[in-house]
């Protein structure tokens, strides 16, 4: 009988000690892993003539061929981007370079020139995992297939969830030279695999 | 005592479920669009001479921006501006800028907006408009309007394509904006004794305001790109990630059946000591 009395309480005592490693291990996973890449690599500005102030009477500009953001360490090549079939934009099938979306106007031009690129692959940054990091000021250059530079000075950064962006706030037209640099952003649905929001970088042409 | 330990744990399980509830539905925040406008200034005076042209941001005596010697015909580009009140002030090309204007006119830049702000009419009667620029185009359109900047000629009538487009507009007025078809076609003008003719192209989704100017060889048509946009804008947001780098919320699932097997087992052992008399003889011993 004795024995059978010390038998319960160790059941007692093994039930409460897993109980307790369990909301034990619970509280310390709970805390997302920060994602550590280390700190943003930053690159010269590139050289080169800067193309001349905004164009008003619709001079041709030179397609867009490369894309550096030196305080961010992005330098990538652009490529040419159009619409899926549901007719949202296409997106790089590379997650390492940026694409220049074919239908809106050429970065330099007047309009906003739309550049789309990933945050991430599933197993590690992309070629815009750190866009959120810009701030006001910082520059963005994209070299042209005529080897001129246009130079754009960030205004906005923004971040839209997916399912209420502002389309034309983002796509639409503008009466001077822009470019609305877009990755993803916010918190990553694994159901969906998919991020729940876009972040959206304005930047103007400097004059 | 039991009791208590129960309701602890009914406590930290409703807890744990909330604070899991609360870290799934955490929203991502979002803000609405930019809150900047544009102005662009214009000297479209034919006998007036250059002029500097200031724009002040309303209440602050420093000007916001200078253009010297603005001679007729000049358009500057759009500049980006924060929403809110201005005055453009016009002085004689050179003159101090702590002279009295010759001229001055204020606007309210709204977010969004586009605006021109021209010197208009003949020297005697210069004015400063505020014209209200328009950004986009019906679908599938271009938008084009007309300023009458010759002094030479009292009216002119515009063709475009061979359509009649805006008649009799008359120095120092501005038709208002209208849809045409895209095309690549002559723009013909013509007043009382002169006309031009110039070949634009005029693409989908563009804006765009063509000055009629008195050139030193007769009319001269100066097409401006008000705006352009994207030939069809994407709907809706973009799939740029793939979640390699995100933060990894691991399941909570195994956490909790250890939880639940623990309060069962802690259960059971409870009852258990209780069911079982306690040992009170000494012959266990």
């Amino acid at each position: 009988m004795p024995g059978k009395r010390r038998a319960l309480f160790l059941v007692l005592a093994a039930g409460l000690f897993l109980a307790i490693a369990g909301a034990a291990g619970l509280a310390l996973t709970r805390q997302p892993v920060a994602a550590n890449y280390g700190a943003a690599p930053t690159l010269p500005a590139p050289t080169g003539p800067i193309a001349a102030a905004p164009q008003q009477r619709s001079a041709q500009v030179s397609l867009p061929v490369t894309l550096t953001i030196p305080s961010i360490g992005v330098q990538t090549s652009l490529i040419h981007l159009g619409l899926t079939a549901d007719g949202t934009l296409q997106v790089p099938p590379s997650t390492a370079v940026a694409g220049w979306y074919t239908g809106s106007p050429r970065p330099g031009a007047i309009g906003s020139a739309v550049i789309a690129g990933h945050i991430d692959s599933r197993v590690g940054p992309g070629v815009f995992f750190r866009l959120s990091s810009l701030r006001p000021g910082d520059l963005v250059y994209v070299r042209r297939a005529d080897g001129t530079l246009a130079v754009f000075r960030v205004t906005v950064v923004r971040q839209f969830a997916k399912d209420s962006f502002p389309t034309s706030a983002v796509y639409g037209p503008t009466p001077d030279p822009e470019v609305r640099l877009i990755t993803c952003g916010g918190i990553f649905d694994s159901q969906l695999r998919s991020y729940l929001s876009n972040t959206v970088v304005y930047a103007v042409e400097t004059s | 005592m039991k009791n208590m330990r129960f309701i602890r744990w009914a406590a930290f399980l409703m807890g744990a479920a909330a604070l899991l509830f609360g870290i799934a539905t955490a929203a991502s925040a979002s803000t609405t669009s930019s809150s900047t406008g544009w102005v662009r200034l214009a000297h479209l005076s034919p006998n007036t001479p250059a002029v500097d042209v200031y724009l002040y941001s309303f209440g602050d005596p420093s000007a916001e921006l200078v253009l010297h010697h603005v001679s007729y015909g000049v358009v500057s580009p759009y500049e980006s501006l924060a929403a809110g009140q201005y005055t453009v002030a016009m002085r004689a090309a050179g003159a101090a800028a702590t002279t009295k204007p010759v001229l001055s006119a204020s606007l309210t830049v709204a977010p969004g907006g586009a605006y021109t702000v021209a010197g208009l009419g003949p020297e005697s009667g210069l004015r400063l408009e505020v014209l209200q620029d328009r950004l986009s185009a019906p679908a599938g359109q271009a938008e084009v309007r007309f300023i009458q900047a010759s002094l030479q000629q009292h009216e002119v009538t515009v063709t475009w394509d061979g359509k009649p487009t805006v008649s009799n507009l008359a120095f120092g007025s501005v038709s208002s904006y209208q849809a045409v078809s895209p095309a690549t076609a002559t723009l013909h003008v013509a007043g009382a004794s002169e006309s031009a003719n110039s070949t634009i192209t005029l693409t989908a989704g563009t804006v765009h305001t063509v000055v009629v100017l008195d050139g030193s060889k007769g009319l001269v048509l100066d097409n401006l790109l008000d705006a352009a946009g994207s030939d069809a804008m994407p709907a809706g947001a973009a799939a740029t990630g793939f979640g390699g780098s995100a933060p990894k919320v691991p399941s909570p699932l195994p956490w909790m059946y250890l939880i639940g097997t623990g309060t069962l087992l802690a259960m059971v052992g409870g009852v258990g000591v209780r069911l079982v008399p306690r040992q009170r003889g000494r012959h266990a011993r």
